[in-house]
């Protein structure tokens, strides 16, 4: 831990100070390209708390491309039959909420195996959203905001504060999670029932109820994430939209150890090579190859995860069916 | 008057009976599947590649192409969308087992599976759009296009728009598929020659997509355009299917910004782009296929490639914001580059 602990701010601070470097070299394209990992980093970063949040509780969730595709198809859906935005990312995290439930239902009431209920979730939600998509619609999608007076720092105002509405939404969402997550008895509850249901149930946590409320919270979130991506970030939907940003998010939760700020940074510095990648190409550096410049951002995630790694322990109970003890 | 009924329906019946007994010279309509392989029946099948038939791109314009081709013929067209590179083949042989008489194959990645199905089943005629035909069977025909002219055209436009002087280019696929680098390669080379004639040194980037899920990375495509976007470039090349549409949709929210598609006349299929789509790199795919159709259908068809025609697609509304002279000057240098007098310098 205390390993880690060094590499990770040694990291950052080699960050900070090459960023520092390249602003004073180049403004524009090093504002440009950190703010690219901003909005590249944010789903990922959303669409693995999703995972954090089943997963703490011990229910395992690959099941969030699914929420993810789902969620992102009926919110450009509602806010173009409704022009209406901000139905749009109502109904998406509404969805989210459902494709939670389903899973919940699935793997908690009907004690199926967890990956199974995932898998299902996937396979329906591209073969729903394939069938219902029709094309040539187009949707209000929602506009930047500058915030006053934040918006004109310097590079940090770019950056941070020029962004669209669920942007900021998002991040609120991540450091909210956080805090609840080690600083509340939800939090507390939540994660006893990942680690040790029975025990949690001894003292009087309702481990099913819990389990419920999560995996639908989780949803929500994931509703967020899908909103974001067709109302804000692209403003269109086509099918298998999200080309399979919700298992990224899966390699980023345990990249960032089950914790919110860990996958937070983790999603943060993926988005920050695949933005350095683009960059790289759009000024030609010396002609390399670009199948070799395109391996960076999975490179650089491996040599990152080879140092920092240590030992990564995933919830205790991830993936038991609880059965309660009959006196 | 009973019996002048009776005689009537009498002739009536005797010219239905002669008509059905003349042979099928007459062009028979064939209107579903269960005739095809009959005689005068006329059977077009499309394979799709991993893309949906309407893909609002490639797959969805053979599809047009196809079925114009078929219509004119009298005959009959169906599609089947290939879910995944593994089953081009199976889906070939689906047609094949049915009698179609075309087959056509949307894709450069097709073309193996293509080839192989050409040699396999010799009395079906087989398309392959965008597909270059290396072989000698006689009864393939590649169809392709000289994307570098496509490409240099609107990199030409763009070359007139950009205020910044900087314009891009984003592929939704990697520089190791020819139609793709063509593409690219020409759009840059068009900005370059706007440049020589304006006098002025202009910028063209280009980016192309390598990763898992080539021209179906819509994210990615946004992403890029955005950061683009952020850099001032003001003129931007969205190449690839729907990698390059969630480019394209994101460039539209941003004012002042050009876009400009590709394949299709993209202004037509995609409404999310509206706000910035100026024209597209057109492929004239439905008029090759719907042709290439019609030469199988008359017997003129050769085996070999067919070169389909490119253009740049109409300005539609924001016609008003390319000068009338920019618009003159693309319609001419369009017209040294079809017939030759004005090359490229795209690598083949």
């Amino acid at each position: 831990m205390k390993r880690f602990l060094t590499f990770k701010w040694i990291l950052t601070l080699i960050l900070i100070a090459i960023t520092g470097y390249l602003y004073s070299r180049d403004g524009v394209i090093t504002t440009s390209v950190v703010a690219t990992a901003l909005i590249f980093g944010l789903p990922l970063a959303l669409a693995a708390m999703v995972g954090i949040m089943c997963e703490r509780t011990g229910i395992v969730n690959i099941g969030i491309e699914g929420t993810l595709l789902f969620s992102s198809f009926i919110g450009f859906f509602v806010a173009s039959t409704t022009n209406n935005g901000v139905f749009g990312i109502f109904s998406a995290i509404l969805a989210g909420v459902v494709t939670g439930l389903f899973l919940a239902f699935m793997s908690i009431s009907w004690k199926m195996d967890q990956i199974i209920a995932g898998t299902i979730i996937n396979i329906l939600a591209t073969g729903l959203t394939s069938f219902l998509y029709k094309q040539g619609h187009t949707a209000p999608t929602t506009s930047p905001i500058d915030i006053p007076f934040f918006s004109n720092i310097p590079f940090f105002g770019q950056v941070l504060f020029m962004n669209g509405p669920l942007v900021y939404f998002g991040l609120v969402v991540i450091f909210a999670l956080y805090v609840a997550l080690y600083h509340t008895s939800w939090g507390l509850r939540s994660r006893a029932v990942g680690e040790h249901p029975g025990s949690a149930d001894t003292a009087g946590v309702s481990v099913f109820r819990l389990r419920y409320l999560n995996v639908a919270l989780a949803g929500a979130v994931g509703g967020l994430a899908g909103a974001y991506l067709s109302l804000e970030l692209v403003g269109s939907w086509d099918r298998g939209f999200t080309a399979g940003k919700g298992f990224t998010a899966l390699a980023l939760m345990i990249f960032g150890r089950w914790n919110p700020m860990g996958a937070l940074a983790a999603a943060m510095f993926f988005g920050l090579a695949q933005a350095i990648t683009n960059q790289l190409m759009f000024a030609d550096v010396a002609h390399i190859p670009e199948q070799f410049v395109n391996m960076l951002p999975y490179v650089l995630t491996i040599v990152v995860l080879a140092i920092s790694a240590g030992k990564v322990r995933p919830p205790a109970a991830e993936g038991q069916q609880y059965e309660k003890e009959q006196a | 008057m009973n019996k002048r009924l009776t005689a009537g329906v009498a002739a009536f019946a005797l010219a239905a009976l002669g008509f059905a007994l003349s042979p099928a010279s007459a062009a028979v309509k064939t209107v579903d599947e269960s005739s095809c392989g009959m005689a005068g029946a006329f059977c077009v099948g499309v394979v799709t590649d991993t893309g949906k038939v309407d893909d609002k791109s490639f797959n969805q314009a053979s599809w047009e192409g196809a079925k114009a081709g078929a219509d004119k013929a009298g005959g009959f067209a169906k599609y089947i969308e290939s879910l995944d590179s593994k089953d081009y083949a199976a889906n070939i042989d689906l047609f094949a087992g049915k009698k179609y008489n075309v087959i056509v194959t949307v894709g450069f990645l097709m073309a193996d599976a293509t080839v192989a199905a050409a040699a396999k089943y010799p009395n079906i005629k087989f398309i392959g759009v965008d597909q270059f035909n290396g072989s000698t069977a006689a009864n393939f025909s590649g169809l392709i296009f000289d994307e570098d002219k496509g490409g240099f055209i609107v990199g030409y436009l763009a070359g007139y728009l950009t205020k910044s002087g900087k314009t891009a280019a984003i592929a939704g696929g990697p520089s190791t598929i020819p139609p793709v680098r063509k593409y690219i390669e020409g759009f840059a080379n068009g900005v370059a020659f706007a440049g020589k004639e304006q006098k002025k040194k202009l910028k063209a980037s280009t980016v192309y997509y390598t990763g898992a899920n080539a021209f179906n990375d819509p994210v990615w495509g946004a992403t890029t355009a955005k950061q683009y976007l952020s850099q001032g470039y003001d003129v931007i090349f969205a190449a690839g299917g729907r990698t390059g549409n969630g480019g394209l949709a994101a460039i539209a929210k941003k004012k002042g910004a050009f876009c400009i598609g590709v394949d299709l006349d993209q202004w037509l299929t995609l409404p999310e782009a509206h706000g910035c789509l100026v024209s597209s790199a057109e492929k004239r795919l439905v008029a090759g296929v719907s042709s290439l159709v019609g030469q199988i259908k008359d017997g003129s068809f050769k085996g070999g490639n067919f070169v389909g025609t490119v253009g740049a697609s109409p300005y539609h509304d924001l016609a008003s914001k390319v000068p009338a002279a920019v618009q003159k000057k693309v319609a001419a240098t369009l017209k040294k580059l079809i017939d030759g007098s004005l090359p490229t310098g795209v690598k083949q």
